[in-house]
């Protein structure tokens, strides 16, 4: 009996030891990310071998931009067989957590991705955890006037911008046309679609509000078309004039409670996330979607259902009746981009391998004619004429644009300033405050 | 023997591998937290000290933690007073099966608990979906239209959504802690009752409940402080929205700390809530010691 009590006893113990091996083993190994491959080509002699980490907010490594960015890292490792890239990639909101964690323990991988927006970027600039680029490298680079401010700090290079984003509407025509509803051109002509959408019992258009910032470039888009100023917002934002006082931001405000009172939104659309809200217009169960220009790369992905592709279109934002905002004043920035770690152990060879990625001939030359993104680098000389139809269409939008309004109004302040509006627009949207408490509430989380 | 647990050599040696884990796991990085509640640490970057500012305004000042209080009590209210009932009323019945029902009912009720909260938590999310719901859906097909909801998204309905998928995922430990309980129950006490001509009722009442008591206890102590403890559901489900309407402390503290940059005032948002915690555990166990 004592031997099997003792036999018994070191078992456990083994299978204890055994556990916490595998639990230490697998902390080592974790990574939720498909890894890069490395190439089967033996290493050049004389070259030392070296591994680059590459933090990426592309999950998804085989569509859009995230396809992109692998196409052009797999060509990378191909050219230069000592170079191993690994890589690891979370979505939006986890990327920005573990991005913090990673900076709170200095040990950010070698290159990774940013937003070019004060509310993310600033602080990483100024206190030196990105490298400093040469601008002349990028002299032939093609990047659109301007697109470089916002990754600079004290006339100091730190990143390049990848995309020309703007806010769009992407409408189903399908559905438009099956339910013989107009496609809106004005704040009017939407209230209408959305009203006789939900008579037959279709979504009228598709958001991620559980994401919250999508809500805040919606509003901004409605303050731009009523007051016809750019700077309308960004001032209340700052603190010069007041979100409560400024009757065009009163007046975006009221127009925004019609539209969710109008049911222009999906049911439950405060708790959808990106994904659950574009499946929901891939599956063409709605028959609009705002989103940024990123997502033009819907019409070419074959993934989608060829029905889908086929009616996929976009339209720019309605203009309101008897605002001042014209239907070229747009909400465009450049907001994703990439920047080098600056305690890199191999930062001269990670910079190497982000102006590799953002030379003419790979990021904007291949996204473009692929129909993946629209490139923040001139791409004119890339024009194939086989460009899909959203590419077409905003690049028609982005060319007769007369005023663009840069970075969101949420990232503008940096510190709490973005979760603050965020979490107030989103209460908003629920119906959880009035107009008034809304615009009291933001006047009063404007940073002093 | 006896010598050898006089030794002070042994018993440093068996009490200190504990102590030192639970001195760096534990007190140091609870020491760490409230260190830095004293300053205004943004997550990158120096910092200054604030003193006691930010545990002022997190005790006096903070709507969003008070909210994230009250929902934890009516978490903790719903659970004590609907799920566990229920989960006692199970293991009751499961008990009364007996066989091989008996065992296939205990591993049924404790499967949720056994699976994922990642996974769980996603399929509420899909079966509470106001578009393509299983719910709606279901409500839909049996003519019961008017009672489609926006389950996660409603201002007033999102909270009781969230506790009801965190009852359902729970229901399996409470169960199966009552379970054993009555497990425990000498036969001959309710042969006993029922030779006396005691009915179910009499039996269940004068004989199973105060038996029952000490797992009660542990049971109601053990809701309280997870219903406090909430994280891995609200993230996952809601994301404490609409607005702040189920927003929890743990995962209020996390979205400052990694969204809002407010390291320092999370950290004081933590060292606080250990403190909320502790007093309701002292406060629980001393009103079941008072009973006693």
């Amino acid at each position: 009996m004592k031997l099997l009590k003792k036999s018994l006893a070191a078992v456990l113990a083994i299978a204890l030891l055994l556990g916490m091996s595998a639990c230490g083993a697998e902390k080592a190994s974790t990574s939720p990310t498909p890894e890069a491959k490395t190439p089967e080509t033996t290493p050049e002699p004389g070259k030392e071998q070296i591994t680059i980490n590459f933090f990426s907010n592309l999950p998804d490594r085989t569509a859009g931009q995230g396809l992109l960015e692998q196409t052009i890292i797999d060509n990378y490792m191909n050219e230069n067989p000592h170079v191993t890239i690994k890589v690891e990639a979370l979505q939006d909101e986890p990327y920005k957590q573990k991005f913090q964690s990673y900076v709170a323990s200095n040990n950010l991988p070698d290159i990774f991705n940013v937003w070019g927006q004060p509310a993310f970027f600033q602080a990483v600039m100024e206190k030196g955890y990105a490298a400093e680029l040469n601008p002349d490298d990028y002299k032939d680079y093609g990047f659109f006037e301007g697109s470089t401010t916002d990754f600079s700090y004290n006339g100091k290079l730190y990143g390049l911008p990848r995309n020309q984003d703007m806010t769009t509407v992407f409408i189903n025509k399908a559905i438009f046309e099956e339910n013989n509803v107009k496609i809106p051109t004005t704040y009017n002509e939407l209230v209408e679609a959305a009203k006789a959408f939900r008579a037959k019992g279709i979504q009228p258009l598709s958001i991620n509000g559980r994401d919250k910032w999508i809500l805040n470039l919606f509003f901004q888009d409605l303050v731009i078309k009523v007051s016809g100023n750019q700077r309308t917002i960004y001032d209340a934002s700052t603190g010069k004039t007041s979100f409560a006082s400024d009757p065009d931001i009163r007046k975006a405000a009221e127009l925004f409670k019609g539209l969710v009172d109008a049911g222009l939104f999906q049911d439950s659309f405060t708790s959808a996330d990106y994904g659950a809200a574009q499946n929901l217009f891939l599956q063409e169960q709605a028959a609009m979607f705002y989103m940024g220009a990123w997502e033009v790369g819907m019409a070419s992905n074959p993934d989608n259902s060829e029905h889908f592709r086929q009616n996929v279109a976009l339209i720019p934002f309605p203009v309101v009746e008897d605002g001042k905002g014209k239907v070229t004043d747009v909400c465009a920035w450049n907001g994703g981009g990439y920047a080098v770690s600056a305690s890199s152990p191999v930062k001269d060879e990670a910079i190497k391998l982000l102006n590799y990625m953002m030379h003419p001939d790979n990021w904007p030359k291949i996204g473009w004619q692929k129909g993946l993104v629209v490139p923040g680098q001139n791409y004119k000389n890339y024009m194939t004429g086989n460009e899909n139809v959203l590419q077409v269409q905003l690049t028609d939008i982005l060319n007769s644009a007369t005023s663009m309004s840069g970075t969101p109004w949420n990232d503008f302040n940096p510190g709490d300033w973005k979760s603050n509006v965020e979490n107030l627009i989103q209460e908003f949207a629920a119906g959880i405050t009035t107009v008034d408490e809304f615009l009291t509430a933001l006047d009063n989380v404007v940073p002093k | 023997m006896d010598k050898i647990r006089r030794n002070k050599f042994v018993i440093f040696f068996l009490v200190f591998p504990g102590l030192l884990v639970f001195t760096f796991a534990v007190l140091y990085p609870i020491f760490m937290s409230a260190f830095y509640g004293m300053t205004d640490w943004k997550g990158i970057g120096e910092f200054n000290i604030v003193g006691f500012e930010n545990y002022r305004k997190v005790i006096f000042e903070d709507k969003v933690f008070r909210t994230s209080l009250l929902n934890a009590a009516a978490l903790a209210f719903f659970t004590v007073f609907i799920q566990h009932p229920i989960a006692m009323f199970f293991a009751i019945i499961t008990d009364k099966i007996g066989g091989k029902l008996e065992s296939f009912f205990r591993a049924v009720f404790f499967i949720p608990c056994v699976i994922s909260i990642v996974v769980t938590s996603k399929m509420w999310v899909n079966v509470l979906n106001a578009n393509y719901g299983l719910l709606n859906k279901f409500l839909e097909a049996i003519n019961l239209k008017f009672l489609k909801q926006d389950w996660l998204g409603h201002k007033d309905i999102a909270l009781f959504s969230v506790i009801f998928v965190i009852m359902w995922q729970g229901f399996g430990y409470a169960y199966l802690i009552y379970y054993s309980g009555i497990k425990g129950i000498p036969e001959e006490l309710l042969e006993a009752g029922r030779i006396d001509g005691a009915n179910s009722w009499q039996q269940f009442i004068k004989i199973t409940l105060p038996m029952l008591k000490p797992v009660i206890l542990v049971n109601v102590s053990i809701a309280i402080t997870a219903s406090l403890k909430q994280m891995e559901p609200i993230y996952l489900m809601t994301n404490g929205g609409p607005g702040t309407r189920t927003q929890f402390v743990a995962n209020y503290l996390y979205m400052l700390a990694f969204n809002a940059q407010k390291y320092g005032y999370a950290n004081a948002i933590a060292v606080v809530f250990v403190i909320v915690c502790l007093i309701t555990t002292v406060v629980v166990q001393n009103i079941f010691k008072s009973k006693d």
